[in-house]
C-alpha cells in the first residue's frame, strides 16, 4: 500500500432524521479548513433550495478534508448523509465508498428507528462505526441513559462513545482524530487496472454526467480514456476533480480517493450509479459489487397540465433521475390524462420532492395521481401481474388472487405511549410479532403490516399519537393474498381511470361515498352542472353534483382601478394551471391525491 | 387638443358602511384639512408638470364628496383653476353625493365647481334594503335629492347595490321600478360583493375595527342570495331596464340615449386620465400607477414630492382588451391590430377563441362581445387573457 494510500480516511457520517448531521459536518468543514470562515453559513452541505425550505437533507453530499495527527497530514473524504427513511438507499450508497461511519445520536432524543436502521447497514457492510452522543450543549440531559442504549441495542462500550456538540463545536476535533486511529486507510490495489465505484452523479449542463466514484483499485488521470462496465460506453476524461466542497478539478485520482470524473456521457442510461469506471485500454476484468437497484416503494401517475409540454416533462425526468438514481419512470397513458409517466419512489416524501423539482428547477405544471403501492394480480390462467397503477387492475373474472406488499416495521416509542401506538396500529391492520425495551423507558415495536396502509399517513398519526416521540421505520417484507376491489370513478359521466383506487372490498361502498364527497368540494364549479359517481364492478355506489358556476364577474371598475381586477384574474389563472383539462371539466391536482383518502372520513 | 380626464378622490364619510372598501376616512379626521391641503398641491403640481392641458372630463369621487363644507369646495375649484385649463370647459363634471349629506348651500358650491352630473349613492330605495346594507340615509332621501339636483340643471345617475342579505327578486324589482320612476339619466347596479380580507382603508379609520366589519360581512354573505341568485336578479336587472329604455352600455351601468358617463369611459376605452387624492389610479403615457390609500402615506407622499407607485404588472394589451370587454360595443380585433400591433390581435383572438368562452362571447366579424351570460360570467372570459 502506498504512502499516501495510507493516509486516506473515508467515512460518512449517519444518524436519525434531525439528529445533527449536517451540522456536525459544518464543524467539520471549519475546523478543518475546508471552508473559510468568511465563506462559512449554516449547514453548507444542504445546498438545495428544497433542502433549505424542508429543513432536511435530501442529497448525500462527499467533501475532500485534510487534517493532521501525530504530524502526520491525513486525507478525509466526508460523506454527510440524510435521515429520512425515504433515503436509506442515498445511505446504503454512500457507506459502500467508505470503510468508517460516525454515528450521531441526539442526546434529547436517544436511539431512533433511522439510527438502529442505518446502524445495521454499515454493521453489515463492515464499516467501523464511532458512536457519538450529539448536542450534548442542550440542557437537561441524561447521558447515561443514552449511553445505555448504545450499550444494549448496539454493543459499543463506553470507552468508544464520543461526546459532541455541533452547535458548540464541543468534541469536534476528539472525533476527527477518531477517524484517523479507528477508521482503516481504504484497502485496494494502487498497480491493478482501474476500478472506481460510481456511488452518485449529477448533470452538470457544460460537463454533461459528472459521475461521484469512489477509486478502489489502480488511479484515474484526466485525459485517459474511461470504460462503463454495465453498459460498455467508453469516454475520454475532460475532467476530474475533489469536492471540497465545490468541484475543484485535479489532475488524477488515486487509489482509495474520492471524487468526480466528468464523463461527457450526455444520458443517464449511459452512466448508472453502482457501475464501475475501468479503463478503456488496460480494462479490469471483473466490476465491482455494485448496489442492488432502488426499490420504488409507491408509484404514481404524472403528467403535464398541457398536452404541448410532455416533451420538456421526459427531459426534466430524465435530467432529474442523474441527480437522483431512486427514480424510475416509465411512459404511461391515461384516457384522462394524457401522456405521461408512471414513477417509482421510495416514500411520500421523495415522491414530493420529485414533483416541486419538476415544478421549481423545470418551470412545469404538473398533476400527480395518488400513490399506490404495486400489487401483484395472480390470473386464472396462472400469470403472475406486477400492478402498479390501479386503473389496470385485470376484471375480476380473470383474477385468481391479489397480493399486495407488506412491510416489516419497527417503531420505537416511549413506553407510556406504548397503549395508542398499539391502538393505532390494530386500525391498520397490522400485526404485532415482537415488543422489546431499548432501554427503561423506550419500547421498540416491530410489526407487519401492509404498505397501503403505511403510506396513507401513518407517520404523522404516529408522531400525534406518541407527542412527537415516536420513531419508525420499515423495509419490504414480502406479499400477501389482499381481498380488494377497483373503485372507479365517473366525472360528468365519464369514467376517470386516474382517479381509480383500489380498496378493500368490505370498506369499499364506505370509501365510494367518501371520495365523491370528498371530490364534491375539490372540483371547483364549472359553467354547467358536473355529476360525480363512484361505481364499484361497474355498478355506481354514490353519485353528488358539483353545481354550475353563474356568476363570476368584478362588477366594479372603480376609479379605473384595473391593478386590483389584474390580480384577482392571476390568481384564478394560476389556480386553472395546477387543473387538468379531463373532457370538459377542470379537476385540479388535489382531487387527484383525495383518492389517496378514499376510505377515511370526508371532514 | 383633447385634453386629458381627471378624477378626484375625497375620502371622507359621515359612517363608514360595513360592506365598502373604498379609500373612504371618517368626516371628522383630524387629517383632514392636511388632506385638502396636500390634494391641492398634487393637483397644482401634476397640473404644471402636464402642461396645464385641457380637462375633458372630471370626476370627484369618494368617500362622499358631498360632505364638504362650501369653503372647502371652493378651495378645491381654486386649485383645480390654477392647475388646468378650463376653456374650452370640461364636457362632463361628476360629483358623487350621499342623498342624506346633500343641502342647497352645499349644491350650490359645487355648481360654482362646474359640476354638471350628480351621481347619488342611493343603493336601495326602500327602508328594508338600507337596513340589510348598513346604510343610514332614509328612502325618502332620493327623491329629495334628485329634485334638488334637477333644479340646478344637473343630469341624476343613481348607483343601486343588489344582493344584500335576504332581498327577493320582487323586492329587487321595486328597487328598479322606484328607481327607473325617478328618471335618472344613468343607473349603475352592482352585486353586493363581500370582500373576506381587511383591505388598507380600514387603517384611515381609528380603531381600525377589522374586526366587527369581518363579523358583520360575514354574517351578511352567509345570508345573501347565492351565486344563481345573484345571477338571476342581474337577469332581471338587463330585462328590465331595457325595457325602460336604457342601453346596457357596460357591464354594471345603463344609460338613457346619450347619457353615458363620459369620464368612467374614458377607463374602458383605455385613455389617459390623472387621479390624485388617496387611492387614485392614473393612466397616463401608457403607465398606470396609484397613490396609497393611507390618508397618512398619501399626505407623507405629496409632502415629500414622491411619485406614484407605478403598477409593475400591467400588461398594455390584456388590460386595454379587458376593459373594451367590458362595454357593448365591445373589442373590434382589426382595430386592435392597427393599434396594438399583429401580435396583440393574436394573442386575444387565441383567447376569445378558447373552450372556456363558448357561449360566453360572440363573434360578429372582427368584432367580439360578450353576450348577457358572459356578461355576469365575465371574469371567465378575462381569465383566458392572463398570460
Ligand atoms: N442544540 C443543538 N442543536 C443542534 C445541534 N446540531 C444540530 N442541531 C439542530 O438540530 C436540527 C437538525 O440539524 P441538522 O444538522 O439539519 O440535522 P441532520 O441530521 O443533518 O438532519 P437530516 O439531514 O434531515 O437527517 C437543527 O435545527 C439544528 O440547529 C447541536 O449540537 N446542538
Ligand atoms: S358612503 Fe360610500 S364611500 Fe362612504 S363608506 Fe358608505 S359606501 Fe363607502
Ligand atoms: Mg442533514
Amino acid at each position: 500500500m502506498s504512502d499516501a494510500q495510507q493516509r486516506i480516511r473515508n467515512f460518512c457520517v449517519i444518524a436519525h432524521v434531525d439528529h445533527g448531521k449536517t451540522t456536525l459536518s459544518d464543524r467539520l468543514l471549519e475546523l478543518t479548513g475546508t471552508v473559510a470562515a468568511r465563506e462559512m453559513h449554516p449547514l453548507m452541505l444542504d445546498s438545495m433550495p428544497l433542502e433549505r425550505e424542508k429543513g432536511i437533507t435530501i442529497k448525500a453530499r462527499a467533501v475532500r478534508m485534510s487534517w493532521t495527527y501525530a504530524d502526520e497530514a491525513y486525507e478525509l473524504n466526508l460523506i454527510d448523509t440524510p435521515g429520512h427513511v425515504d433515503f436509506n438507499y442515498e445511505v446504503s450508497r454512500s457507506l459502500a465508498a467508505c470503510e468508517g461511519a460516525v454515528l450521531l445520536v441526539d442526546v434529547s432524543q436517544g436511539i431512533e428507528a433511522q439510527t438502529l436502521a442505518n446502524a445495521y447497514l454499515a454493521v453489515e457492510q463492515g464499516l467501523e462505526i464511532i458512536p457519538v452522543i450529539n448536542k450534548v450543549d442542550l440542557p437537561n440531559i441524561d447521558l447515561e441513559l443514552v449511553r445505555e442504549d448504545l450499550r444494549s441495542t448496539l454493543g459499543f462500550k463506553d470507552e468508544e462513545i464520543l461526546l459532541a456538540s455541533g452547535k458548540t463545536g464541543l468534541g469536534v476535533r476528539a472525533i476527527l482524530d477518531a477517524v484517523v486511529t479507528r477508521v482503516p486507510p481504504p484497502r485496494g490495489d494502487g498497480a491493478a487496472p482501474l476500478r472506481a465505484l460510481i456511488f452518485d452523479s449529477h448533470y452538470d449542463q457544460y460537463r454533461g454526467v459528472v459521475a461521484h466514484v469512489r477509486v478502489v483499485d489502480g488511479s484515474v488521470a484526466v485525459g485517459d480514456r474511461t470504460l462503463l462496465m454495465a453498459t460498455d460506453k467508453a469516454s475520454e476524461l475532460l475532467e476530474l476533480g475533489i469536492f471540497a466542497p465545490d468541484a475543484r478539478p485535479r489532475d488524477r485520482l488515486l487509489t482509495g480517493e474520492v471524487g468526480y470524473l466528468a464523463t461527457g456521457l450526455k444520458t443517464v442510461l449511459d452512466c448508472r450509479v453502482g457501475d464501475t469506471v475501468t479503463s478503456a485500454d488496460a480494462p479490469a476484468r471483473e466490476p465491482l459489487h455494485g448496489y442492488r437497484p432502488a426499490k420504488p416503494m409507491v408509484f404514481a401517475g404524472i403528467y403535464p397540465t398541457r398536452s404541448d409540454d410532455h416533451p420538456a416533462l421526459r427531459d426534466a425526468l430524465e435530467k432529474l433521475k442523474l441527480n437522483d438514481a431512486s427514480l424510475v419512470y416509465e411512459p404511461e397513458t391515461s384516457q384522462a390524462l394524457g401522456f405521461g409517466f408512471r414513477c417509482g419512489f421510495l416514500g411520500l416524501l421523495h415522491m414530493e420532492i420529485v414533483q416541486e423539482r419538476l415544478e421549481r428547477e423545470y418551470d412545469l405544471d404538473i398533476i400527480a395521481t395518488a400513490p399506490s403501492v404495486e400489487y401483484q394480480v395472480l390470473t386464472t390462467r396462472g400469470a403472475e401481474v406486477p400492478i402498479d397503477n390501479p386503473a389496470m387492475l385485470p376484471d375480476p373474472t380473470t383474477t385468481a388472487e391479489v397480493r399486495e406488499p407488506w412491510m416489516k416495521v419497527t417503531i420505537i416509542v416511549p413506553s407510556q405511549h406504548v397503549g395508542p401506538v398499539m391502538e393505532l396500529a390494530q386500525g391498520k391492520r397490522a400485526t404485532l410479532v415482537e415488543m422489546t425495551y431499548v432501554d427503561p423507558t423506550r419500547a421498540m415495536l416491530r410489526y407487519d403490516m401492509p404498505l397501503s396502509e403505511v403510506i396513507v399517513d401513518f407517520y404523522d398519526q404516529l408522531k400525534s399519537r406518541s407527542q412527537g416521540y415516536a420513531s419508525l421505520d420499515y423495509e419490504m417484507a414480502g406479499y400477501r393474498a389482499a381481498d380488494v376491489v377497483l373503485l372507479e370513478v365517473l366525472v360528468a359521466g365519464v369514467p376517470v381511470d386516474a382517479l381509480s383506487t383500489i380498496v378493500h372490498r368490505e370498506r369499499a361502498a364506505y370509501a365510494g361515498r367518501n371520495l365523491v364527497t370528498k371530490l364534491r368540494g375539490l372540483i371547483p364549479r364549472q359553467q354547467f352542472d358536473v355529476p360525480i359517481q363512484a361505481a364499484i364492478g361497474g355498478k355506481i355506489v354514490s353519485r353528488e353534483t358539483v353545481k354550475a358556476l353563474r356568476k363570476n364577474v368584478l362588477a366594479k371598475c372603480y376609479g379605473g382601478d384595473i391593478t386590483r381586477k389584474r390580480k384577482l384574474l392571476e390568481k384564478q389563472k394560476a389556480g386553472k394551471k395546477r387543473m387538468k383539462m379531463v373532457g370538459q371539466v377542470e379537476i385540479p391536482q388535489e382531487a387527484f391525491l383525495a383518492v389517496l383518502r378514499a376510505d377515511e372520513d370526508a371532514p | 387638443m383633447r385634453g386629458i380626464s381627471l378624477y378626484v378622490h375625497l375620502p371622507f364619510c359621515a359612517a363608514r358602511c360595513p360592506y365598502c372598501d373604498f379609500a373612504t376616512a371618517p368626516a371628522s379626521s383630524a387629517l383632514r384639512a392636511r388632506y385638502l391641503g396636500a390634494l391641492a398641491t398634487e393637483i397644482a403640481r401634476e397640473g404644471a408638470a402636464l402642461g396645464r392641458p385641457r380637462l375633458r372630463t372630471i370626476f370627484v369621487g369618494g368617500g362622499t364628496p358631498s360632505l364638504l363644507d362650501p369653503p372647502e369646495v371652493a378651495r378645491l375649484d381654486a386649485a383645480l383653476r390654477a392647475g388646468f385649463a378650463h376653456r374650452p370647459r370640461p364636457r362632463e363634471v361628476t360629483v358623487e353625493a350621499n342623498p342624506a349629506t346633500l343641502d342647497r348651500a352645499r349644491l350650490e358650491a359645487w355648481r360654482e365647481l362646474g359640476v354638471t352630473r350628480l351621481s347619488l349613492g342611493a343603493q336601495s330605495l326602500s327602508a328594508r334594503g338600507l337596513r340589510a346594507l348598513g346604510r343610514t340615509h332614509q328612502p325618502e332621501d332620493v327623491p329629495a335629492a334628485v329634485e334638488a339636483a334637477r333644479s340646478l340643471g344637473l343630469r341624476v345617475a343613481i348607483d343601486l347595490i343588489f344582493g344584500w342579505p335576504g332581498q327577493s327578486v320582487g323586492e329587487w324589482r321595486e328597487d328598479l321600478d322606484t328607481a327607473v320612476a325617478l328618471g335618472p339619466d344613468h343607473l349603475s347596479c352592482y352585486p353586493l360583493e363581500l370582500e373576506l380580507e381587511p383591505e388598507a382603508s380600514i387603517a384611515n379609520w381609528p380603531g381600525a375595527g377589522w374586526k366587527g366589519l369581518e363579523r358583520w360581512r360575514r354574517t351578511a354573505a352567509a345570508c345573501q342570495p347565492d351565486d344563481r341568485g345573484l345571477a338571476v336578479l342581474y337577469a332581471v336587472a338587463q330585462r328590465y331596464l331595457a325595457r325602460a329604455g336604457y342601453r346596457h352600455y357596460e357591464i354594471s351601468n345603463w344609460a338613457r340615449e346619450g347619457s353615458i358617463c363620459l369620464h368612467n369611459s374614458t377607463y374602458w376605452r383605455n385613455g389617459p386620465w390623472l387621479g390624485v387624492g388617496a387611492g387614485a389610479h392614473s393612466h397616463l403615457g401608457g403607465v398606470r400607477s396609484c397613490r396609497p390609500v393611507s390618508l397618512a402615506r398619501y399626505i407623507g407622499d405629496i409632502e415629500r414630492d414622491a411619485p406614484r407607485i407605478v403598477d409593475q404588472g400591467a400588461d398594455e394589451t390584456v388590460d386595454a382588451a379587458i376593459l373594451a370587454l367590458r362595454l357593448d360595443t365591445g373589442i373590434d380585433l382589426a382595430r386592435f391590430a392597427l393599434r396594438r400591433g399583429a401580435d396583440a390581435r393574436e394573442r386575444v383572438a387565441r383567447a376569445l377563441g378558447a373552450t372556456g368562452v363558448v357561449g360566453l362571447v360572440r363573434w360578429s366579424g372582427d368584432r367580439v362581445t360578450l353576450t348577457p351570460r358572459g356578461r355576469i360570467l365575465a371574469s371567465e372570459v378575462f381569465v383566458q387573457l392572463i398570460p
